[in-house]
């Protein structure tokens, strides 16, 4: 799953160069990204859990260190949050003590992860003049979902039988709060580009129900919403920003195709992973399934907001977005060679 | 007995970190830290990695110290929560590796538990950049420890050589300064 995900990060990537708008410097771009694939790759092929929390920190502090409007601890406390959760937690998974803390070494797992994502409220300032590699987003759409994939494989070789129940029920609790907080927050809140942020939030709920869900389809349900955050949602972010900061709302086809993207509609890879998803979720407890067919219907009125918020996409950014389209519609129809690479 | 001294060692070195605002203060915490959680690591059979953790940890401390300008900054006023985060933090990392848990390392579990959680704290409460900075390096130098409480995989000196190169880089490394309220129409995206 994570040579997946490199790939499709390495894909983004190029997408970011090869479409940004003028006034972008590509060789910076380039070479930040490339930084960031290079510590990516270096997360993949890690075998402990302990070599990617180191990763994390170089990673973390070379973040921190490019020039920005937020200060260095302002950028360097979630990721530090994050490495010392996950620190505290594998410690607790490999001491021979009582259940109660393997427990509490889960819990500081997935609230490492989710703060080391950037999930966790109030902790990463988003600042939308802020350079893409500089912000959050950067950990949330990029180096995130590799991220995950790899502590969470790297934790189930830790974590005990009895935690790792807990394990999935907290991702499953976790992903049910952020896709409502997600979807409502992208919807209400009064700025695009918050709206923006929050939308890969929602997106990540439904990923993190998909890796609690522990059986295959939730696995290749999480796949193919975490390529459709890293080839889909980020690329059509980069070209928004523009329109965002003009604040050229239009109301086109081409805005209502991305808006239909955006949402996971037939037939783009976001309705593969969740036809995917609940049929996961139907499986362990239907129950579930019902909440989160309920809860996609609140992408809606957030996905029709943020693809009137890209303004008409003209000239290279118009065919960058008409790639990325059809990207999404490729995953959306053809998954299952996808997920066999995955060995799901 | 050892062993239970260098972790106590290593925590006093956190909490000096935790209580220091300037750069000797938070040199002397770093020191410490590092000679602590450097006798652990000898103490658990990895003297490249011992040796590796010395000679990062003491680069980072000595540039630390030789930076002007040159004033302690230990527990100015104000401090009282500090100390007593410090003082509940021993004790419960003193409790967990003593008495919540059976398996053996007790003393680099304390050490790594409390530098970890001091060090996550002192960055959460935020400071100057050479403040962060010192405890980024005494968080790498316990996470180069922290694969020595798993007794199932086997770990070579690789994580104390990358958690030494990343505590001396992370200190001596220039520091980039926050853009002002000027914005310059290009951006890196």
């Amino acid at each position: 799953m994570a040579a997946e995900l490199l790939l499709a990060a390495a894909a983004a990537l190029t997408l970011a160069v090869v479409f940004a708008p003028p006034r972008v410097r590509r060789a910076s771009l380039l070479t930040r990204g490339l930084l960031g694939l290079a510590g990516m790759a270096a997360i993949a092929i890690a075998p402990t859990l302990d070599l990617i929390l180191l990763i994390l920190l170089v990673l973390a502090v070379l973040q921190a260190g490019l020039v920005s409007h937020r200060d260095f601890a302002a950028r360097v406390r979630a990721p530090v949050l994050a490495i010392a959760l996950l620190a505290l937690g594998l410690a607790f998974e490999r001491i021979e003590g009582p259940p109660v803390l393997l427990r509490f070494g889960a819990v500081g797992l997935v609230a490492g992860l989710v703060a080391a994502i950037g999930l966790l409220p109030y902790l990463h300032e988003f600042d939308p003049e802020e350079s893409t590699v500089a912000s959050p987003i950067a950990w949330i759409a990029f180096v995130g979902p590799l991220l995950a994939v790899a502590v969470l494989a790297r934790a189930k070789q830790v974590v005990p039988a009895d935690a790792g129940d807990a394990l999935g029920a907290m991702l499953i609790g976790l992903g049910l709060l952020n896709v409502l907080w997600g979807t409502v927050a992208a919807w209400r809140t009064e700025t695009d580009a918050a709206a923006w942020r929050y939308s890969f939030l929602s997106d990540w709920g439904l990923v993190l129900c998909g890796f609690g869900l522990a059986i295959a389809d939730g696995q290749g349900a999480a796949l193919m919403l975490l390529l459709s955050i890293v080839l889909g949602r980020l690329p059509l972010y980069l070209s928004s920003r523009q329109a965002v900061r003009d604040r050229t709302a239009t109301l086109r086809p081409i805005n209502l195709l991305v808006a239909a993207a955006l949402a996971g509609s037939a037939p783009f890879a976001g309705f593969a992973a969740r036809i995917m998803l609940l049929r996961g979720a139907t499986q362990i407890y239907w129950p579930l399934a019902v909440v989160l067919a309920a809860a996609m219907l609140l992408w809606l009125p957030a996905s029709l907001r943020l693809g009137r918020s890209m303004g008409l996409p003209r000239g290279r950014q118009a065919i960058g977005v008409a790639v990325v389209l059809a990207v999404s519609v490729f995953l959306g129809l053809y998954p299952q060679p996808l997920l066999a690479l995955a060995g799901l | 007995m050892i062993e239970a001294a260098a972790a106590l060692v290593a925590w006093l070195g956190a909490a000096v970190v935790v209580l220091a605002d300037a750069r000797r203060g938070l040199a002397l915490g770093l020191a410490l830290v590092t000679a602590g959680l450097a006798a652990l690591a000898w103490g658990t059979g990895q003297p490249i990695g011992a040796i590796a953790l010395a000679a990062g940890g003491m680069t980072g401390a000595l540039r630390c110290w030789t930076a002007a300008p040159g004033r302690w900054g230990l527990m100015p006023p104000g401090s009282t929560a500090r100390l007593v985060l410090c003082i509940a933090a021993g004790l419960l990392g003193l409790w967990i590796a003593a008495s919540a848990t059976t398996a053996p390392g007790a003393p680099v579990l304390f050490a790594v538990l409390v530098v970890v959680g001091l060090m996550a704290a002192r960055v959460l409460a935020g400071g100057d950049v050479i403040v962060d900075r010192t405890a980024i390096a005494c968080l790498a130098l316990a996470l180069a420890l922290s694969p020595s409480l798993a007794s199932s995989i086997p770990t070579g000196p690789v994580p104390y050589v990358i958690g030494a190169l990343i505590a001396a880089a992370v200190i001596v490394a220039p520091a980039t300064m926050p853009q002002g309220a000027a914005r310059s129409g290009k951006d890196g995206r």
